[in-house]
């Protein structure tokens, strides 16, 4: 992986290079910020987080535990009381509730960590301090070619800094 | 969200009036100022090692108690048929209803977007976190042989006997596991960027490696903040009904019984109402102190303590209306075995208690409607004390009265918890303070990527981008409100 990173101390700025590099088409462009901005999520124009999948999966799987759980315990010790169904649908509800909401935050978190790529093991690539401190980043993975444009293009709209990196 | 007042506006003398939650934090103004200022306070002092060796003494002294009662048997812990529910569970249903208000501010302020959150819910989430994993012990605490906890939990053993899940305490397992799994999750979660910060900032290797690792690789870029945000959302709105339904289950513990004073099906709202009462005291109690001494005034602001003040005040007078509902119908249910409990309750042997927690928990609160008491953080700091007392009685007055006072009057009796209750008790908050004290030196106690959301960005031109206002803000230019430089 080789490519040209920038570091920008404003936001406007960071912006407007994002804009000029995809009109460039030199390669998959990442940002960096400190902070969520709305600004920098809409540019890429991004797909919603497929994360509410594994939300609704997760938690729909721990209801069907948590009712499937009890149920199988009680016809596997079946205590007959006054001719009434083994199984109590109502209480049972309340562990269905809470395994809904372990398993549905789980899986939740299992989705943040399969598409967000972490944990990430090695970071020495496309990566500055500052960008978790107080300055936003843009990184470009290009070919060595096109790396001379990408980078003019970066300082012309305000960075700070930019560096090649492999 | 964050704005900067311009001078004409700022001479303009407004009332100190906030007419939504959206606090800002107009003594921030910068990303690096920020990480700089929050990370400052990780560094230990000489309080801070004094206050951990008080905290850990008081633990040992709990500790040692405990011992003492699995070597001589539950005896010693006062219990006297038909008591014998005591301080312990007392203690249980305080911890678990102190926790609560930590999830209320972090999962469900969130969802309603009140913009006082961000600069408290660190510490209450962690509070909360502290708080169940303090409640847990009380259920073990309780058992004559503490070892045995696990056959609470449904697992496949040689005996083929599983728990039966009709039963509360099956329930409370699961819900207090659930809760303490899901609570540490987001607060873990919500720590990821930060320790992403302080990794990129320590100086110290060891520490740099720590949080290198604790952060899971976290480079702040736009994809992970994509999913971030989702997961974080998600996570919030699993949180929500999980506050509501935990306190209800361990409510449940006391309403299913045919018990005077008990047997109500106003439990589950009346519980998550003081529960959530009980928190907010607890967070005064702890993020009045860390202000004054991080000095983080310009954080957490007078704005901030009189918005969650408000939330104080209108959980207290929830709390103060079940308190007379449940007098109402004790009286107008005509039965006389409540209306004798009832009597007792208010007038009997621990009539003082029962006034103890209407005064601290319905009276005091009133004062809360003053504004300038709201915005006194030495009053705040006062009643949140009185606040966390009169939670605890208020707990003694449900399940301690209703035991002693039952359908057979030669079966009333008297109940008083011994030294080894007290200590125990004394030892849950040293064992509280000891995890929080070691949180907030090791850990951001304000969440560093959630105020650099409410500062403004550096802008080079003053202009909107991509359909969005930046004039370094997302909403509307608002007047800075007198009292929040504080």
């Amino acid at each position: 992986m080789q490519g040209i990173i920038g570091v920008f101390r404003e936001l406007d700025s960071t912006v407007d290079a994002v804009h000029a590099l995809r009109k460039l088409r030199a390669g998959d462009i990442g940002i960096y910020s400190p902070a969520p901005r709305h600004e920098l999520e809409h540019i890429l124009h991004h797909e919603p987080s497929p994360v509410r999948l594994y939300t609704l999966i997760g938690g729909l799987a721990g209801a069907t535990f948590g009712y499937w759980i009890p149920i199988w315990i009680s016809d596997y010790w079946p205590l007959v009381v006054g001719g009434k169904p083994i199984p109590s649908w109502v209480p049972y509800t309340i562990i269905s509730f809470e395994l809904m909401v372990l398993i549905g935050s789980l899986a939740t978190v299992a989705g943040l960590f399969v598409h967000a790529r972490i944990p990430r093991i090695t970071m020495t690539v496309g990566y500055d301090p500052r960008f978790s401190n107080a300055n936003f980043g843009i990184w470009v993975e290009c070919p060595p070619e096109r790396q001379a444009e990408v980078m003019t293009t970066m300082r012309e709209h305000g960075a700070t800094e930019v560096r090649g990196e492999r | 969200m964050a704005t900067v007042a311009r001078p004409d506006e700022r001479a303009r003398a407004l009332p100190p009036n906030i007419p939504e939650a959206n606090i800002q934090l107009p003594g921030v103004d910068q990303y690096q100022q920020v990480t700089d200022e929050i990370a400052r306070t990780l560094y230990p002092t000489g309080a801070w090692f004094a206050g951990l060796g008080v905290a850990v003494v008081c633990m040992l002294i709990g500790l040692g108690a405990w011992m003492w009662q699995v070597y001589m048997g539950l005896g010693v812990a006062g219990y006297s048929p038909p008591v014998m529910w005591g301080v312990y569970i007392v203690t249980f249903v305080f911890w678990v209803g102190i926790g609560h208000a930590g999830t209320l501010i972090s999962a469900i302020l969130y969802l309603f977007r009140a913009g006082f959150r961000t600069t408290i819910y660190r510490c209450a989430e962690a509070m909360t976190v502290f708080a169940i994993m303090t409640a847990g012990l009380f259920p073990i605490l309780h058992l004559g042989r503490p070892w045995k906890f696990f056959w609470l939990v449904p697992y496949p053993s040689w005996r083929l006997i599983w728990p039966q899940f009709k039963s509360p305490l099956v329930w409370d397992v699961f819900a207090i596991l659930t809760y303490l799994t899901v609570s540490s999750t987001f607060l873990y979660i919500g720590l990821l960027p930060d320790f992403a910060a302080l990794r990129d900032r320590e100086p110290r290797p060891l520490r740099r490696h720590i949080y290198g690792v604790l952060s899971l690789g976290w480079r702040n870029t736009e994809r992970e903040w994509r999913h971030f945000a989702r997961a974080y959302l998600f996570l919030a709105a699993f949180s929500t009904p999980l506050v509501l339904s935990v306190h209800s289950t361990v409510s449940f513990d006391f309403a299913m019984a045919n018990t005077p004073g008990w047997h109500a099906t106003l439990f589950a709202p009346y519980f998550v109402a003081g529960a959530i009462f009980s928190g907010i005291g607890m967070v005064f109690t702890i993020i009045i102190p860390i202000r004054r001494w991080f000095n983080l005034k310009h954080y957490v602001t007078l704005n901030h303590l009189d918005a969650a003040a408000k939330l104080c005040l209108f959980t207290s007078l929830v709390v103060g209306t079940a308190y007379l509902t449940e007098f109402f119908i004790g009286w107008y249910g005509g039965n006389e075995i409540e209306q004798s409990f009832w009597w007792n309750r208010v007038y009997g042997q621990w009539w003082w208690a029962a006034w103890i927690m209407l005064t601290c928990n319905v009276v005091l609160p009133l004062t809360l409607f003053w504004q300038k008491l709201r915005r006194n953080t030495t009053w705040l700091f006062t009643l949140s004390i009185y606040i966390n007392l009169g939670m605890w009685y208020e707990r003694f007055v449900i399940f301690d009265p209703s035991l002693a006072h039952e359908f057979e009057p030669w079966q009333w009796t008297a109940y008083w918890p011994t030294y080894v209750d007290w200590a125990i008790l004394l030892g849950s908050f040293g064992w509280f303070a000891m995890w929080f004290l070691l949180f907030i030196k090791n850990f951001p106690v304000v969440a560093i990527a959630e105020v650099k959301e409410v500062v403004p960005p550096v802008l080079r031109v003053a202009r909107p981008v991509e359909g969005i206002e930046v004039t370094g803000m997302h909403l509307e230019f608002e007047p800075e409100t007198p009292g929040e430089r504080d």
